[in-house]
């Protein structure tokens, strides 16, 4: 526990500060977590809640500074989509999250694959 | 299985070859996401930069609001400028050269409507397809076989470097680019996202290319067109009167001494047999049309570019007849409504004298409409016949090089235009052809060629920024004397109480008849243009005894005064007959009576049928119901009236009935036959001062049916589509606000993006205009009080901010549907413009090179 909550808090930080270069970003850190593996418990679904919750803080800072312009554009742009706004915003997060899952369970299994755990 | 709970590695013992179903399964998902993320999928744009919190849509909440202070460089600024946004979101331009202001222009421009500006751009010069894939080719290839790129390139070429227009068209794109270069992925506007596309840059000829884009939607009028699809239908005589030189109702822009409106009516002559040469020639001209504009004829089909859509309101009150005793100007061009809105408003000032306030397109440096410290104006589109076709001999019918002029093969000018697709790849090569009139098509077995007055502008866009530093109305009207296309009825009004108004554009002068609705003939040079009217014959008219003057689209001048011809077939003057009524009532008026009259729902449309449809429904007690709805009906379209929606299904229903004799016979069988032309309603009631006449007669019938039999059976109709569409009249299917309502597209018709089903006061021909699908209206209200301190009061539908996330994206709309208007703010420095007024401050200075 002493140490997978500082891990947790990083990879969600390495979630957070890499989101400006592109959403890219998102399978590459979740297949290094996993191809990493650092001693995790669930490490795959540890990348896709930090995924999520990386990407939560940027709308949780935009939502600080600009609650209204916020809520307008997930409005409009969930109806661009024709969904729902929770839907959207859910899509927002869940997006990150299951790309950060896949990645960091393809990782974790081509990993173990090339290099088997306790053989390596 | 990974990880057990207490962190320990599980040893896995699997082969290493032998992928799990969990890696397929997982592999699946990363490659299905991905490609969501990179790719998108139809309408749905790529979901990774699209979703993405730090620069993706939601990142447009942060830069939603403008910032308390901000900085930016503009190559070439020669001293720092200061910008700041009222609370209205209107940018106060100070700067120390009206050359910086326009490059600041550009910058806030670009700061606010980014894809507004390369759209409309796009649009004119043929690349939409770079920015909207293959589905814009068709356009694209219009647009090039219109001549546009020829036409824009041409006049870029011949620009003095030194013009106002060029150093203007130059400093504004050197604006947009600055905004563009240092613009953060967190700032790409939504339309590019959903596009996945990158703006481009600014180029000056963009500027060129909007103007070109005006004169199309202002200066493409072709009576030529509809008086060939009814002479084919009735012959010449009948076309000739159904569709005529001169509107029946005279009530011109340049006053004719008359204390109302002219009724000329004629008795109209009988159908004639019909001809079927001009049906051939209407049928080619139509593709014609098609071919250089994309646009199916009006008169066939109801489209958004059809003239009923489009109109304006503009006047002026001297000071004998104000309140305050001082001039009045007020201005209300009608366009299509969309957001953000096809104007934006800004306030410019330079030390070098420039201090001007009003609205321009995106894309045009200057002000269009506005006022300044001394003059205030707005325009009105004259409608003028300014295109005209020849009939070109060439020396191959297919792929022709050369045509014939006065005996002699000329070199044709032939341009490859490529057209490419949104990732450079080549979509279409078309050959255009152009002889020295202008671009020529293949239609059917012939070539036509086209010239057109906006072809011919010489520094398009430069009449507008003199406009902007008028120190008077002489100085005014001067500032555009040589101002091309689109011709508009400008109206103007100074400190000194003086008051103008000029139809100005070129207005060619034809041989022969000198009528511009006949194709020419191409070989002979003859048949040109020998030049344009002077200037001393335009319609106009200065400081009259009557103390006001008013244009709404209406024949300018009256043709006993002055008989050249301008155009044909005129808009019906209700809305002019409307204005003048309530300018001659009116001895004191006010800027808020103005502002009212810009939102009067009454209709002397309606006051002229009415009144005729009740005496014809007299005695009939099957009609009683509908006659008493039209006698209680205050003639208004006020959200709240009920009249409204009986009177407009009857004067649906007349058409078909009156012109049964211009309905294509294979349309004959459909079950609701719509004539293929309907003249002006102008001639309507010019046909109903003679009940007897024979185009009464609804020849479909045995028997012989005069006037008040066709409007009483008009009304009957009428009633019974009310009843079947609304439900019974003393319901709320009835309120006009039901029947009919007001559509503000976003440019990309999104329906998230816009603002769709409005309740809206007006309809067809009041003076605040809501007709056909709502998608036109009033575009710009403004009221300027020229007292000693200049006031102005204005608004238009939708916002300063093309950001949906933006509280500027749709602020105004509400006060606009209510017909208020906001004040203009008017600084004369920024020290002037209160604290508590300044919503943003943004310094811009300049960077090397």
């Amino acid at each position: 526990m002493r140490r997978t909550v500082p891990a947790f808090l990083l990879l969600v930080a390495a979630f957070a500060v890499a989101a400006p270069l592109g959403w890219w970003t998102v399978p590459l850190v979740a297949g290094l977590w996993g191809a990493l593996r650092p001693g995790f418990p669930r490490p795959i679904l540890a990348a896709a809640l930090a995924a999520l919750l990386g990407w939560s803080v940027w709308l949780g800072i935009d939502l600080g500074i600009a609650p209204d312009a916020l809520t307008r554009i997930g409005a409009r742009a969930a109806d661009i989509l024709q969904l729902p706004s929770t839907l959207f915003l859910l899509l927002t997060l869940l997006f990150p999250a299951l790309l950060a899952w896949s990645a960091a369970a393809v990782a974790c299994r081509l990993a173990n694959l090339l290099v088997p755990r306790g053989q390596g | 299985m990974d990880a057990d709970r207490s962190g320990k590695p599980i040893v896995t013992a699997r082969l290493p070859h032998r992928p799990s179903a969990r890696l397929f399964l997982a592999a699946t998902v990363l490659a299905l996401l991905s490609y969501l993320g990179a790719r998108g999928i139809g309408v749905v744009p790529p979901l990774g930069p699209f979703l993405d919190p730090a620069n993706g849509v939601w990142a447009l909440a942060r830069t939603a609001e403008l910032p308390e202070r901000s900085r930016a460089r503009i190559p070439g600024l020669s001293a720092p400028v200061e910008v700041l946004y009222d609370d209205r979101g209107v940018p106060h331009v100070f700067a120390a050269t009206e050359e910086d202001a326009w490059r600041a222009e550009g910058f806030v421009v670009a700061r606010d409507r980014l894809f507004q500006l390369e759209l409309q751009t796009r649009a004119a010069s043929g690349t939409l397809s770079e920015l909207l894939g293959r589905r814009a080719l068709d356009a694209d290839l219009t647009d090039r076989r219109r001549g546009f790129p020829w036409a824009a390139e041409r006049g870029m070429a011949a620009l003095d470097s030194s013009s106002l227009i060029a150093r203007a068209a130059r400093a504004y794109a050197d604006g947009v680019n600055a905004w563009i270069d240092a613009l953060g992925p967190a700032e790409l506007p939504l339309e590019y996202r959903l596009l996945n596309a990158e703006p481009a840059r600014w180029r000056p000829i963009d500027t060129f290319y909007l103007y070109l884009q005006m004169a199309l939607t202002l200066a493409w009028e072709d009576p030529t067109l509809t008086k060939l699809q009814a002479r084919g239908m009735v012959g010449a005589a009948a076309a000739e009167a159904l569709f005529p030189l001169n509107s029946p109702i005279q009530e011109p822009i340049q006053p004719n001494g008359a204390a109302g409106p002219r009724y000329d009516f004629a008795r109209l002559p009988p159908p004639g047999p019909p001809d079927s040469l001009a049906l051939i020639a209407a049928r080619e001209r139509e593709q014609l049309n098609f071919d250089f504009a994309g646009l199916p004829h009006c008169r066939t089909a109801a489209l958004p570019h059809c003239r009923t859509e489009i109109g304006s309101n503009n006047w002026v009150v001297a000071p004998g007849r104000t309140a305050a005793g001082f001039a009045l100007l007020a201005g209300d061009p009608h366009l299509e409504l969309s957001l953000p809105s096809v104007w934006y408003e800004v306030h410019l000032h330079a030390d070098d004298g420039l201090d001007v306030a009003g609205v321009t397109f995106p894309g045009a440096p200057g002000v269009i409409i506005g006022f300044n410290r001394d003059v205030a104006w707005s325009f009105t589109n004259t409608g003028a016949d300014v295109r005209d076709h020849y009939e070109e001999q060439v020396d191959d019918a297919v792929r022709p090089r050369r045509y014939r002029l006065d005996g002699a093969w000329q070199p044709l000018e032939i341009r490859l235009e490529t057209v490419r697709g949104r990732r450079g790849e080549v979509l279409a090569i078309d050959t255009v052809r152009f002889t020295r009139r202008g671009p020529l098509v293949h239609q059917g077995n012939r070539w036509l060629s086209l010239r057109w007055t906006a072809f011919e502008s010489k520094g398009p866009g430069e009449d507008f920024l003199r406009l902007d530093r008028a120190r008077g109305v002489t100085e005014w009207l001067d500032g555009w004397k040589e101002y091309v296309a689109a011709a508009q009825n400008g109206v103007v009004a100074d400190r000194r109480g003086s008051i103008a108004l000029r139809s100005t554009g070129k207005y060619p002068l034809r041989p022969g008849n000198g009528r511009g609705d006949e194709l020419r003939d191409g070989s002979n040079s003859a048949a040109d243009w020998s030049g344009f009217l002077a200037l001393d014959a335009y319609p106009f008219a200065r400081d009259p005894a009557q103390g006001f003057l008013a244009s709404a689209n209406q024949q300018p001048v009256d043709p006993r005064t002055n008989p050249h011809y301008f155009s044909a077939n005129w808009y019906s003057p209700w809305r002019a007959l409307r204005i003048n009524q309530l300018l001659r009532a009116d001895s004191s008026v006010t800027p808020d009576a103005m502002r009212r009259f810009q939102g009067d729902a009454q209709s002397a449309r309606a006051a002229a049928f009415v009144p005729l449809l009740l005496a014809a429904a007299r005695g009939d007690t099957s009609l009683a119901q509908a006659a008493a709805l039209l006698t209680d009906w205050d003639l208004s379209y006020k959200k709240e009236s009920r009249g409204a929606a009986l009177f407009e299904a009857t004067m649906g229903a007349l058409a078909p009935l009156v012109w049964d004799e211009l309905i294509p016979a294979d349309r004959l069988a459909d079950s609701a036959p719509r004539p293929a032309v309907v003249p002006e309603e102008a001639v309507l009631l010019e046909l109903a001062a003679d009940s007897i006449s024979v185009w009464w007669d609804d020849r479909r019938t045995p028997a012989v049916e005069h006037r008040d039999a066709i409007l009483a059976e008009a009304l009957r109709r009428g009633f019974a589509r009310a009843l079947r569409d609304y439900g019974p009249p003393e319901g709320e299917g009835w309120r006009w606000d039901r029947v009919h309502r007001a559509n503000v597209y976003h440019l990309l018709r999104i329906p998230a993006l816009s603002a769709l089903e409005l309740p809206v006061q007006g309809g067809p021909s009041t003076l605040t205009p809501s007709p056909g699908r709502g998608t036109h209206g009033p575009s710009w209200r403004m009221v300027v009080e020229l007292g000693p301190a200049v006031r102005g009061w204005a608004i238009y539908p939708g916002g300063q901010s093309g950001n949906p996330a933006s509280s500027r994206y749709l602020d105004r709309l509400p006060r606009w549907l209510a017909g208020e208007l906001d004040t203009v703010r008017f600084p004369a420095n920024p020290g002037d413009l209160p604290a508590a007024r300044v919503g943003s401050r943004l310094t811009l200075s300049g960077a090397e090179r």
